[in-house]
């Protein structure tokens, strides 16, 4: 479905991201794991086209990543970045004018949820309102791979709740969910696939069941041998 | 692409609300000048609605480019390469409505200027005086009748040319610094620099081209030299943008 391939990108002289591959396969929630400056963000925005990897590549149902693919990937951005004039209803009719998998009425009931109203303005939002408005336009879209970069940043603990509870409600067996984040305790409940990046590497791929079934571990645990103390070792 | 250009026009929305205002304000003034014979208010709002007409159209060409620029230097970009458009399609949108905008004013001004100064004849010289400039104004544009619309067509092409070779120069000279130092500061001082290097390139190009007596000819040959640099720039920023470009 989505796959990395040997993707490597440098920033002055430091690689932020250095000859990652793995795949992404539909009907699986992933996620990307591993602490601040790791590349998690790099790698996301690499898959969404936005950022241009220096060698390597991700490749979408086997075409490397561009216009048409954003027409099936949903990404979710953990800074703001909707124009100031805009209000919540703008941002709609902006993603209803661009994305034909994007539904107004679902979009409406997300908003709804979570307790914003289509006349705000984005300007004057919290930085926890924004994120529920940046999740409530994202998670509006009948996507194919949904990536979301730390949506749970700067929310309340009410908030996270009706964020993870859209997160769930868009698992589908043709889809892919990659969310990253600090939080491990919260995405553990949920998730199927742990990605962990390291400095620009990838650090290891568990599934979550298997990791506990097998080795007896929770994702808690494998995050505190690889980034804790005695961690440094990267596969 | 008309979706992006819609998109394109709120963005400017603002700055164009404000030329209206400050038009409507001069055209008031003029009005009450006109009408309440106030010397004064005449030339005050005759040259308000000039500098309206000058610096407005001059303003929206450049803001384009500003708005390119904050567009690629800032987060918002991701409300431009997260839509399923490709980096020409973008592009063109943005050339598009800077060019219908500019188009759509000069002839708002342009109207403008022949109303007001229709009623300011009809209104301080009284109806004969107008009727005898009107008909002067006919003797003229058959003096002038030997403007064809041949020459007129090449005038219009000149004018389209030196606009979008300004315009897409400058697109590729953000687009280029955008990528070098990507949201960096003085980017816009690099892209200005860059600017005029690509200006100066595009001169040094133009000079080039081969010198013909006829002045029609040397015309056409600028003009299809102007275009080939139009192209060639458009293709090179859209392969840019789509290619190495991060945002």
């Amino acid at each position: 479905m989505l796959e990395c391939r040997e993707i490597t990108k440098i920033y002055g002289r430091k690689k932020a991201v250095d000859a990652v591959s793995f795949q992404i396969e539909p009907g699986r929630i992933y996620a990307m794991l591993g602490p601040n400056g790791s590349g998690k963000t790099t790698l996301m925005k690499m898959a969404a086209g936005l950022v241009k990897p220096n060698t390597g590549g991700f490749f979408y149902n086997n075409e490397p990543v561009g216009p048409k693919s954003r027409r099936e990937i949903a990404y979710m951005s953990t800074e703001p970045y909707f124009y100031a004039w805009m209000t919540a209803q703008d941002v709609g009719k902006y993603y209803e004018d661009f994305f034909e998998d994007f539904s107004m009425e679902q979009y409406q009931k997300l908003l709804q949820r979570m307790e914003l109203t289509p006349d705000m303005k984005t300007k004057s939002l919290s930085s926890g309102m924004m994120a529920k408005l940046k999740i409530a336009v994202t998670m509006a879209r009948d996507a194919k791979i949904y990536m979301l970069d730390e949506p749970l940043n700067g929310i309340d603990l009410l908030a996270r709740d009706e964020i993870m509870r859209s997160i769930l409600e868009a698992s589908d067996p043709d889809k892919a969910l990659i969310v990253s984040s600090h939080l491990v305790d919260e995405l553990e409940k949920v998730v199927d696939v742990a990605i962990f990046v390291k400095e620009g590497h990838l650090a290891g791929m568990y599934d979550v069941e298997e990791l506990r079934i097998r080795q007896g571990k929770s994702v808690a645990d494998v995050y505190r041998e690889i980034y804790g103390h005695g961690g440094e070792q990267t596969c | 692409m008309l979706k992006l250009m819609k998109y394109e026009f709120r963005k400017t929305m603002f700055s164009k609300a404000i030329l209206l205002i400050i038009t409507a304000i001069s055209e008031v003034v003029f009005l009450i000048g006109l009408f309440f014979n106030w010397g004064n208010g005449l030339g005050i709002g005759t040259l308000g609605l000039a500098m309206c007409a000058m610096i407005g159209i001059f303003y929206i060409g450049v803001e384009s480019l500003l708005v390119f620029h904050r567009d690629l230097n800032t987060k918002q970009s991701y409300m431009l390469f997260l839509t399923p458009k490709n980096s020409y399609q973008v592009l063109g949108a943005k050339v598009l409505e800077n060019g219908i905008s500019i188009f759509v004013t000069g002839l708002f001004f342009a109207a403008l200027a022949a109303l007001d100064a229709s009623l300011a004849i009809l209104y301080l010289g009284g109806l004969k005086e107008f009727l005898d400039m009107l008909g002067q104004l006919l003797t003229n544009i058959q003096v002038n009748i030997n403007i064809t619309p041949g020459s007129a067509f090449m005038m219009f092409m000149t004018v389209l040319t030196s606009w979008l070779l300004m315009v897409v120069m400058g697109y590729l000279a953000i687009i280029l610094s955008a990528t070098v130092l990507a949201g960096k500061r003085y980017s816009g001082i690099i892209s200005f620099v860059l600017y005029l290097i690509l200006g100066w390139a595009s001169g040094m190009i133009l000079d080039k081209l081969p010198v013909y007596g006829d002045e029609n000819m040397q015309l056409v040959v600028t003009i299809c030299g102007s275009l080939v640099i139009i192209a060639v720039m458009y293709a090179a920023a859209g392969w840019i943008m789509e290619r190495k470009l991060s945002v």
